[in-house]
């Protein structure tokens, strides 16, 4: 396996610092940057991010223009709280609302799409506890310096050898190295340089986005990926390491469900792009067991895998964006 | 003088106007454990976030004192240092990531002292956006080690090792909003530490616990007679000991504080202490060990000192009602070295020193402006010719 991907685009925040340099290319190119937040009962959060980026990326150095909220319909105070800091906020029912609803982090970035007017587009989760600018700024980075590249990604807690003996694991989740990477070992050895594919933030160009189906749920990140790599190749993606980050952790049976959603939406890309030949169906419902007075009784999570169509087949949409498809 | 009061209620919009920054330079920088003696990780992030804010000079003196410096419009007016320290009462284990609500932001050290760091680092982009100019240069420092055990060592180096006059000084702290500090009682803080030796000789017919010989020097403290003039005290802070609950404790400690408007009454007060831990001690037959950690001498401004009337006039300018409080951190060494100082408070909050310490975000306005204008006043003169004698 060719592992030049590896060493040519993988990235050190550090290398980003620079922001007068990334707002000067920036301004060059005439490109406009959209920061977009998924939300769904962030109110810890939420003002944090919002605070910071808006601080350092917005009004000391202008590189975002705007930051929208895409809330799946929190019942805290998110969308307030958001709203008082300076964010646009919008609940995804209200974006094409003619379209059938759905819930989930993947309809909230789909539907930012249409709402955001960057070429850029960057994606960070709310939940995050050490938010900094450089998880913005550093996902920016590649994106405006290297003419190639047009999709960037994070990883963390440095996982990269560190000295000749010292290694350190490469910090991924529980569910990438259980499930991810045996699957891309198998699948797809190139996109195992990937070293955090589940990570909540990245950024690319629009042209990208919208170009790419989005599922609804948990397989977002690795459908991005694998539909990324179908479409343009490796070298358009970069992965840059945002040092550390804090987040809430979940529970092994929330990450089975989290499996079961990226496993079904693996196996379905699999079978569109025609590797695998497999003829039954798949269901859609995970069942876990809980022990209820004695009694096992399973406990079914139903996972639909719906997917919303590339942006560029919903006609609003290439009218709003002067699209043709 | 009334030129800089008449500009105050208006400097309170302006400073909301740039909230977003000043938070940011909170979280920031408070997100950053830093328990005294191990304040780099903090200083860096202080450093470079002065550095960001374009001060004229950044850098550490020998102590390891972040300081930025604004360049003033006078080569011959002395320079006014604006102080806040860095350490925290959290070691490192503890959650320091806050949470910021719509009015309030929550989480371990806000209250002290990282709304007077983040505030301490806005201060050039607040200058800027008030558009001031001073003819002192302007000592922005960040001091470390200055909490407990710490003893002032941070400022206290700084200061001794400053070659020039200063003209007069501000010292930050979170909270509370209000607060006027122009004068230091002199305090001794010390630590009772009581071993038993936990072998199985035959020294004790029966063993002693330490638990009930740090009681007993706090029953003997108790019964002493303080005077009321000068007026002293002796606070019992901290206490622990022991491991288990069916096991005589081996262990205990007692931290405590004598405070007083004389040294000389903190030092008579001391050599009590000491002999009743002798006593105890030898009574016991025990070890009982006193060890001293931290003292600051009795300083202070007058009432009608320029600089305490300007601050008086200042906060009320901005409809603050002054509260006097004295004060044994940073303003006890400027005081002590004959630089009149003030320490003021900047915002309003609850559980100052718990790990759910919260503090109110509008008041924090009204409590910059105050520093603003106090630095106007220093810079005005009402300290030049009123050193202390």
């Amino acid at each position: 396996m060719d592992t030049n991907w590896l060493r040519k685009n993988t990235f050190h925040y550090s290398e980003f610092n620079d922001l007068n340099r990334l707002v000067d290319e920036k301004q060059r190119k005439n490109l406009a940057i959209s920061l977009c937040l998924p939300t769904l009962n962030e109110e810890k959060t939420i003002a944090k991010e919002i605070l910071i980026l808006k601080s350092e990326l917005m009004s000391r150095y202008p590189l975002l223009d705007e930051i929208v909220v895409v809330d799946s319909g929190s019942t805290d105070k998110t969308r307030e709280i958001a709203r008082s800091y300076g964010a646009d906020v919008y609940q995804a029912t209200d974006i094409l609302p003619n379209l059938e609803t759905f819930k989930g982090k993947g309809e909230n970035l789909w539907k930012a799409l249409y709402i955001t007017k960057g070429d850029i587009i960057v994606y960070i989760d709310a939940d995050i506890k050490n938010i900094h600018h450089r998880f913005a700024y550093a996902l920016i980075g590649p994106l405006v310096l290297y003419e190639n590249i047009k999709y960037s990604k994070a990883f963390y807690d440095r996982p990269i050898a560190i000295g000749k003996s010292k290694i350190r694991p490469t910090g991924g989740g529980r569910v990438t190295e259980l499930v991810i990477r045996p699957l891309f070992s198998l699948f797809f050895p190139e996109l195992t340089q990937i070293l955090q594919p589940l990570s909540g933030e990245y950024a690319g160009y629009r042209e990208i986005f919208e170009a790419i189906p989005f599922p609804i749920g948990y397989g977002i990140e690795t459908s991005m990926l694998l539909d990324i790599y179908e479409k343009w190749g490796l070298d358009v993606m970069a992965q840059v390491d945002l040092d550390k980050r804090i987040h809430r952790n979940q529970d092994t049976k929330a990450l089975g469900k989290m499996s079961f959603a990226i496993l079904k939406t693996f196996i379905n890309r699999k079978r569109k792009l025609g590797m695998v030949d497999y003829k039954d169906a798949i269901f859609s419902e995970m069942i876990q067991y809980n022990l209820v007075k004695n009694e096992y009784q399973p406990d079914i999570f139903n996972v639909r895998g719906h997917e919303r169509p590339p942006m560029l087949d919903i006609p609003e949409y290439c009218n709003k964006f002067k699209r043709t498809n | 003088m009334d030129d800089y009061l008449e500009k105050l209620p208006e400097f309170v919009d302006i400073i909301r106007s740039i909230k977003d920054t000043i938070i940011a330079n909170i979280v920031l920088i408070g997100q950053i454990p830093s328990p005294t003696f191990k304040e780099k990780n903090r200083t860096t992030v202080f450093m470079e976030r002065l550095a960001e804010f374009q001060v004229d000079e950044c850098s550490t003196d020998g102590y390891r004192n972040p300081i930025g410096i604004i360049r003033g419009t006078s080569e011959s007016k002395p320079p006014i240092f604006v102080v806040a320290h860095l350490d925290t009462l959290f070691s490192k284990d503890v959650d320091h990531y806050y949470t910021i609500g719509k009015d309030t932001i929550t989480g371990a050290g806000i209250m002290d002292n990282s709304v007077g760091v983040g505030v301490l680092v806005s201060l050039p982009e607040i200058f800027r956006q008030l558009n001031l100019r001073f003819e002192s240069d302007i000592i922005l420092a960040g001091v470390i080690q200055s909490l407990g055990k710490g003893n002032l060592r941070g400022i206290r180096h700084l200061l001794k090792t400053w070659s020039t006059p200063i003209r007069g000084a501000v010292c930050i702290e979170s909270g509370e909003l209000g607060r006027l500090s122009y004068y230091s009682e002199g305090m001794v803080r010390c630590e009772v530490e009581c071993k038993i030796s936990s072998t199985n000789g035959l020294e004790y017919k029966f063993k002693p616990n330490a638990i009930l010989v740090i009681n007993e020097v706090i029953n003997q403290i108790l019964q002493m007679r303080l005077p009321q003039k000068p007026r002293s005290r002796v606070i019992i802070g901290k206490t622990g000991g022991g491991v288990k609950h069916g096991i005589i404790a081996h262990e205990a400690k007692l931290g405590f504080e004598i405070q007083s408007t004389s040294d000389r009454m903190v030092k008579s007060i001391f050599n009590d202490i000491k002999d009743i831990i002798d006593g105890v001690g030898h009574e016991y037959e025990v070890e009982v060990r006193l060890k001293t950690i931290s003292n600051v001498h009795a300083a202070k401004l007058k009432f009608n000192h320029p600089l305490v009337k300007s601050t008086v006039s200042v906060m009320k300018k901005l409809g603050l009602t002054p509260v006097s409080a004295p004060s044994e951190s940073e303003l006890s060494i400027f005081l002590s070295r004959k630089i009149p100082a003030v320490t003021l408070g900047i915002t309003s909050g609850e559980n100052h020193l718990q790990h759910n310490a919260k503090v109110d975000i509008e008041p924090m306005f009204r409590g910059i402006a105050q520093i603003a204008g106090v630095i106007m006043a220093i810079d005005s003169g009402v300290c030049d010719g009123h050193q202390l004698a």
